[in-house]
């Protein structure tokens, strides 16, 4: 098969994404080849989960320690200049948050994960750009299902020609 | 590679907490450019075709009524605002949020035609559009765990090895499905076939600014 063809054949819409299927998956099976280990120098970094757990604290794994609006909690910067109150609301807590802390000591990823729980300083602050741009990507993927089920199925009109 | 040996002297940043836009004069220009463009498509109307069919003597107009015509500028211009966006970021997640913006509207760009072959080709693109985030976010995820950072200024200091390679090829493969460029252009050609020109020519101009800007990075994160 000469290189025309090979053109040919792929100008074809259907096969397009099979062809993509296929080189994503070698990359993917060539990935497995590669040594592959965690830099332990991360920006992002956590208190590694058990040592919070094994403490008994209550909000573990995810406590950054803090007082809100008085001291600052653990929260790491890329650019610390440009994040001036960095960590300062880290232990904010809502009141049904507050409340699951103080009944049971078992809910620290679930207090995390609700809103209003702790707040996540990474993603409202020093990363809060990518925050509003991954809730954008959502909007606009609503926005665009929401005009398709408005104008192509509940008012469908038919079409003359 | 330093910043500024690729796009000339650093004119200045803005900070936004971690990720730092930056501004140099082949960012700047490429930024200007992409929202001159999406200025011009913002006041222009649609185009209308016009058909001819065999067997019969009317000529048929395709044009594109007022409430898809109004969809399709506010997504158009949607796009032309993230790749502006993606232009001058100094931040390698968030290009890969704005390359990610750009691929799920250039489909609704083409979502509301009411022509069979180009619905066709525009679910497909959307089923690529769909697997290449896993290369795009997985690629990016693989550059940071390999580095520790996301930030680009801090990336060109690293000295690249073969698990920031393999990060690099899977969010290259990630850039190249979600904008469609060679050897995924077949279902973009095909899309261009409806009416409403302007609008769609920002699918191919948001490609082509996000390839250059993806080879940039490539190269700032592994030289």
């Amino acid at each position: 098969m000469d290189l025309g063809e090979f053109w040919n054949k792929s100008a074809n819409p259907d096969r397009i994404p099979r062809i993509f299927a296929l080189i994503l998956g070698l990359s993917l099976i060539a990935g497995l080849f590669v040594p592959f280990s965690l830099n332990n120098d991360q920006i992002y970094s956590r208190p590694a989960p058990q040592e919070q757990m094994l403490a008994g604290d209550r909000i573990a794994p995810y406590d950054r320690g803090g007082e809100i609006l008085q001291t600052p909690g653990i929260t790491a910067a890329q650019y610390p200049q440009y994040s001036e109150k960095i960590g300062m609301i880290n232990s904010y807590m809502s009141p049904i948050a507050y409340n699951l802390k103080e009944n049971s000591p078992y809910f620290g990823t679930s207090i995390y994960s609700s809103p209003g729980g702790l707040i996540d300083e990474i993603l409202y602050y020093t990363r809060g750009f990518d925050t509003i741009l991954e809730s954008t990507i959502l909007m606009m993927s609503f926005i665009i299902a929401s005009w398709l089920a408005l104008n192509f199925t509940m008012s469908r009109k038919k079409k003359n020609d | 590679m330093e910043i500024g040996s690729l796009g000339g002297n650093l004119m200045g940043i803005i900070p936004l907490g971690d990720i730092v836009l930056y501004l140099t004069p082949l960012h700047l220009f490429m930024f200007i450019a992409i929202l001159m463009f999406t200025f011009l498509i913002a006041i222009s109307r649609t185009e209308t075709q016009v058909e001819a069919r065999f067997g019969d003597l009317k000529d048929y107009k395709l044009s594109v009524g007022l409430a898809e015509f109004k969809t399709r500028r506010f997504l158009a211009i949607i796009c032309g605002i993230a790749t502006a966006g993606a232009m001058i970021t100094g931040d390698l997640f968030n290009f890969i949020l704005f390359v990610a913006l750009t691929g799920i509207v250039n489909i609704g760009i083409v979502s509301a035609v009411r022509q069979i072959d180009v619905l066709n080709a525009a679910f497909q693109y959307g089923l690529i559009a769909m697997m290449a985030s896993l290369p795009l976010f997985g690629g990016g995820a693989i550059i940071l765990a390999a580095t520790g950072t996301l930030s680009l200024f801090e990336l060109a200091k690293f000295t690249s090895n073969s698990m920031v390679l393999f990060g690099s090829i899977l969010l290259l493969i990630g850039v190249a499905g979600e904008t469609g460029i060679a050897p995924f252009f077949a279902t973009k050609a095909e899309m261009f076939r409806t009416p409403g020109s302007p609008f769609i020519l920002i699918i191919h101009l948001s490609s082509l600014f996000m390839i250059i800007r993806a080879i940039e990075i490539f190269l700032v994160i592994l030289t």
